[in-house]
């Protein structure tokens, strides 16, 4: 990374800096397996903009190749996972968050299967409170005045 | 009963039906740029074709074009025409070209084989375009002259589609 700066001093070349967008890192400079492992994590938070709903950690284009690159980047210059989602949304907007944020529009995404599951659990409910109460109230038979019935039931009850 | 979960169910289906018919004819790939209205991320990259070094903050006070592009993207060859016919009739408008994930050989070629106008710069590692939001290439955003984006097109440009979103830079 440090040969890197240098280059690209040396060529007076100047890209645009995440600090630009986020600030300064406000974490630790990662390293080592924390580094692959936090890099890998936050590559399948992050949407691939030139495939159909792939993270960028499963991606084999190109475009996917240089963000994971980034953010592995600004890992070890000590950005938090916080910030470098936060530098993809300003660039490709909410688009690139695999996991939409609770606001506008996108909390119908957390909210809606929540309330038709509750929607659902009530009219069940409701439903089968209804089949209980119904045999109850068929229940009470009316006394038939029916001839025929009456010598029927004399005969059976008759010891 | 029986009506409620009807008419429950004629709300759901006709929301679904909604949003499935308001997606009909939009473009999948789109993504609407968070960057319009926004300062341009500023960089400084060296041309290939020309050798020099590009301040995109230097060019402050005119309408810039920057077109993101690269030798191995097919819809950029059809492109390109357009793009150096304006550059040649616009001489008030700074185009400026931005290629990522390619070599200086295979643009110098390119721009030899197909013609050049404007300063082309190589963004090597492509942190130009992921500042720059770009999801595929070819694409462009149009700069107003106080450095501030204004539109962003993908695709293809046709003239008619570069003087449209060049207007909103000059207005």
């Amino acid at each position: 990374m440090i040969a890197t700066f240098f280059l690209l001093a040396l060529l007076q070349i100047k890209v645009p800096d995440a600090a630009q967008f986020v600030g300064q890192p406000q974490g630790v400079p990662l390293s080592g397996p924390r580094l692959e492992e936090q890099t890998l994590a936050i590559s399948h938070e992050l949407r691939c903009p030139v495939c159909q709903g792939l993270a960028i950690g499963d991606s084999p284009s190109i475009m996917a190749s240089n963000m994971k690159a980034q953010v592995r980047e600004l890992l070890e210059r000590g950005y938090t996972e916080e910030q470098i989602l936060s530098y993809f949304e300003k660039s490709y907007g909410q688009f690139v968050l695999l996991k939409p944020k609770f606001q506008g529009v996108n909390a119908l995404v957390w909210i809606l299967p929540i309330a038709v599951l509750a929607i659902g659990f009530v009219l069940v409910i409701s439903k089968a409170k209804k089949l209980e109460v119904a045999p109850a109230a068929a229940a009470p038979e009316e006394p038939v005045d029916d001839p025929y019935l009456a010598r029927v039931r004399e005969m059976v009850e008759k010891p | 009963m029986n009506r409620t979960v009807l008419i429950i169910g004629i709300i759901i289906v006709a929301a679904i039906i909604f949003v499935l018919f308001a997606g009909l004819g939009k473009d999948p790939q789109h993504i609407d740029s968070p960057l319009i209205g926004k300062p341009a991320p500023p960089f400084t990259l060296k041309s290939v074709n020309t050798g020099e070094t590009i301040d995109l903050e230097s060019l402050r006070g005119k309408p810039v074009i920057v077109n993101f592009w690269a030798t191995w993207c097919v819809p950029c060859y059809e492109e390109h025409p357009t793009l150096v016919a304006n550059a040649r009739q616009l001489p008030n408008v700074q185009f400026v070209g931005v290629v990522f994930n390619d070599t200086e050989d295979k643009i110098n070629r390119f721009l030899a084989e197909r013609g050049s106008a404007y300063p082309t710069l190589l963004d090597a590692n492509g942190k130009t375009a992921i500042a720059y939001g770009v999801g595929g290439v070819p694409e462009t955003y149009f700069i107003n002259p106080a450095g501030v984006i204004v539109a962003k097109f993908e695709g293809p440009l046709s003239t008619e589609q570069l003087q449209k979103n060049l207007a909103k830079a000059l207005r």
